[in-house]
């Protein structure tokens, strides 16, 4: 590595005035398209890539970075204060980031959001500038029958996510994956389950099933609540913040979960066609597993948000390693980012390290730029996101359902969107009310499609053997790790669900 | 005060269990359905007919365990605690719920021709009066100007051309301005 044109690089980078303020632009639109629910990063960046067209190429990018961190960061501000992820890549935070907001901590709950999206973001620019040639040599050796049990390896982290019962949490996951065979199939276009509807040829789309599911649903279930009066309507959080970043305690537990969450996210982004919505599943369960308390997430802890953010975030850099090593994006965003580059004349790859490596360079500080311009938005904005919360429920409620229904419309500008929605919403609720768990069909429509298409594609591939598996080295690792994964969740939840009982059986003798 | 069995977790996991079964059955016969391609190595109706199986297999289990968590119910078995109820005789909640519901359908069919402002505007206000806002400006206020604001951000930055219906002059004379 050449130390001296790499530092150059970096100064230039953090000392030109134009790709500062393009940077920072870019990352405070990130953070508020992010946080809308159903505009997505890929949604952001593709909506002002326009602007960066008369720039010249390191602002340009720096724009398009900014964007694509700031909305990473941003999904979480909807999960935590709404309960509706703002990017399908934060669907994990609400698991604990919600439960922070409902107990009164919305403000720290974005602050280690944001802190954590922070150095999710380092890590995965630093592993970048250190590692990229080597991790996507690996990466790119990736066949049908590696992306089958990478995504097999994803779905054994629904037993952690599943809660008390194991078995309504499978239901639910296999009932996610089953939603993802509605449409025509991928290999050979025939119909299934559109029961002649022509908007369902194309399979659900994923967002408005999203919003349904927990901002819908949740709208439902505060309006019951209210009404049965369980729940108070003028009740409003009184929660005021007085730190922008988390104290050095909160720093100090949550600090392996951050390093574990930003390599996670970082490898898993570094794969093609894996991205944060995968990585911030995996990275809660490992976290979840090495953790001393594993029933208290899920209850609305820090470890959570920070395990999934750093994830999240960590998956900019890694995707960010085929793109320019290989010429192959690593995501939706980089794929963009891609065309960003070939219209300036640059063609990623590897010959991009031989006769751009200045360019290479300045990409790696300009990534780690848009991260900082991040967390400066995310400082700057925490007072005014936490307000949201100290809205009467009343009002909350019903803003809250409208601003969903026109994230669903969003996405494809159809009307029958905003129905799937209200839909998944109506499911969304009952099985709330009747204790089935949401996350694993999250998971379940993130992985079903990965799952079945390489399942088909490998099985064609080896004329229906499947034990032709065994040929495939990393596949059969994944595979062991996915096992034991799934003996590790369910010894945790054989122990969360003995300590739950043994609290429980206190309590009535009390 | 005792809860009656079919009061509790456990008689709600049975009931919901077998209306599951019920469903997969429904799913497989659907998939009959699914047209088959000649000379595929896995037909289009095999994923999701081991998705159903797996959703059968774990339904089977969770219907096993209700009638056994049943038999022997023990009282400070957290499945022996009172379920939710769906009673809309006996339970304002649910029936606040459902006529959400039923509201939200109801948008969803006069979206389009009605447009976003004016439906948004009908649904923000009925549930902010139905859980309790009384306040006539506070009402108005909101109900109006969080859709108008919402479409203005969404058209005019986001251009997401969203139906206006009825108030298609006022997106002519934003066009304009």
């Amino acid at each position: 590595m050449d130390w001296n044109l790499l530092f150059s690089s970096y100064a230039n980078v953090f000392l030109d005035p134009t790709t500062l303020l393009m940077t920072l632009l870019g990352a405070a639109g990130g953070v508020l398209l992010g946080a809308i629910p159903g505009m997505t990063a890929t949604m952001g960046v593709a909506l002002l890539i326009p602007f960066s067209f008369g720039m010249d190429l390191i602002p340009s990018i720096g724009l398009l970075l900014g964007i694509y961190c700031g909305g990473m960061y941003g999904g979480s501000i909807s999960a935590i204060l709404i309960h509706a992820p703002g990017t399908p890549s934060a669907a994990a935070t609400l698991l604990d980031g919600y439960p922070m907001a409902q107990k009164g901590e919305a403000g720290r709950a974005l602050s280690v959001a944001m802190f954590s999206s922070f150095c999710g973001g380092v890590i995965g620019a630093l592993i970048m500038t250190f590692l990229s040639p080597l991790v996507a040599k690996v990466a790119m050796k990736f066949t049908s029958a590696e992306m089958l049990m990478l995504a097999v390896f994803g779905l054994s982290v629904i037993i952690s996510i599943s809660g008390k019962s194991i078995a309504k949490g499978l239901i639910s996951a296999f009932f996610g994956m089953l939603l993802c065979t509605i449409g025509l199939d991928p290999t050979y276009s025939k119909q299934r389950f559109t029961f002649g509807v022509t908007s369902l040829k194309g399979g659900l789309s994923f967002i408005p099933v999203l919003i349904g599911l927990f901002a819908v649903a949740e709208v439902i279930a505060g309006v019951e609540r209210i009404i049965a009066g369980r729940e108070s309507a003028q009740a409003k959080s009184k929660e005021k913040i007085t730190r922008v970043l988390p104290d050095i305690h909160t720093i100090k537990m949550i600090f392996s979960n951050i390093l574990s969450g930003g390599i996670i996210g970082t490898f898993i982004g570094a794969i093609p066609g894996a991205g944060g919505d995968i990585a911030v599943f995996v990275s809660y369960a490992f976290n979840k597993g090495i953790s001393k308390h594993p029933e208290k997430w899920g209850t609305g802890i820090p470890n959570g948000v920070a395990s999934t953010e750093s994830a999240n975030n960590g998956c900019s850099g890694g995707a960010m390693i085929p793109l320019l090593s290989l010429g192959v994006p690593g995501d939706s965003v980089t794929a963009i980012l891609l065309g960003a580059f070939i219209m300036k004349g640059i063609q990623p790859g590897p010959m991009m390290y031989v006769s751009e490596l200045p360019t290479v360079y300045k990409v790696f500080a300009a990534l780690m730029l848009a991260n900082l311009a991040m967390l400066l938005v995310g400082c700057a904005g925490v007072r005014i996101f936490a307000k949201i919360v100290s809205l009467e429920k009343r009002m909350l409620y019903p803003i809250i359902l409208i601003v969903s229904l026109l994230g669903a419309f969003s996405i494809n500008k159809n009307v029958f969107d905003i129905g799937v929605c209200v839909f998944f919403g109506v499911i969304g609720w009952l099985m709330n009310k009747y204790e089935f768990p949401l996350s694993p069909i999250l998971l379940a429509l993130i992985l079903g499609p990965m799952c079945e298409q390489n399942f088909v594609r490998f099985m064609d591939l080896n004329q229906g053997n499947f034990g032709e598996i065994i040929h495939y080295p990393i596949a059969i690792g994944f595979f062991v790790v996915a096992v034991g994964v799934v003996i590790f969740s369910l010894i945790n939840q054989k122990k969360i669900n003995e300590r739950e009982a043994a609290n429980a059986a206190g309590f009535v003798q009390e | 005060m005792e809860i009656k069995k079919t009061q509790t977790k456990a008689f709600s996991n049975l009931i919901v269990s077998a209306l599951l079964i019920v469903f997969e059955i429904w799913a497989w016969i659907q998939s009959n359905a699914i047209k088959t391609a000649k000379s595929a190595t896995v037909q289009p109706a095999t994923f999701p007919r081991i998705m159903i199986i797996g959703m059968g297999v774990f339904t089977a289990i969770l219907f096993i365990q209700s009638i056994i968590k049943l038999i022997g119910m023990k009282a400070g078995d957290p499945l022996a605690q009172k379920a939710e109820s769906m009673n809309v005789f006996k339970d304002r909640g649910t029936l606040a719920a459902l006529f959400v519901i039923a509201l939200c359908a109801l948008y969803v069919y006069l979206f389009k021709n009605v447009g976003y402002v004016v439906v948004s505007f009908f649904l923000c206000a009925i549930i902010m009066w139905l859980i309790g806002l009384r306040s006539p400006a506070k009402l108005l206020s909101i109900s109006i100007l969080v859709p108008l604001g919402m479409w203005f951000v969404f058209y005019k930055f986001l251009t997401v051309n969203i139906p206006m219906g009825i108030l298609q002059p006022l997106r002519d004379l934003v066009d304009k301005i």
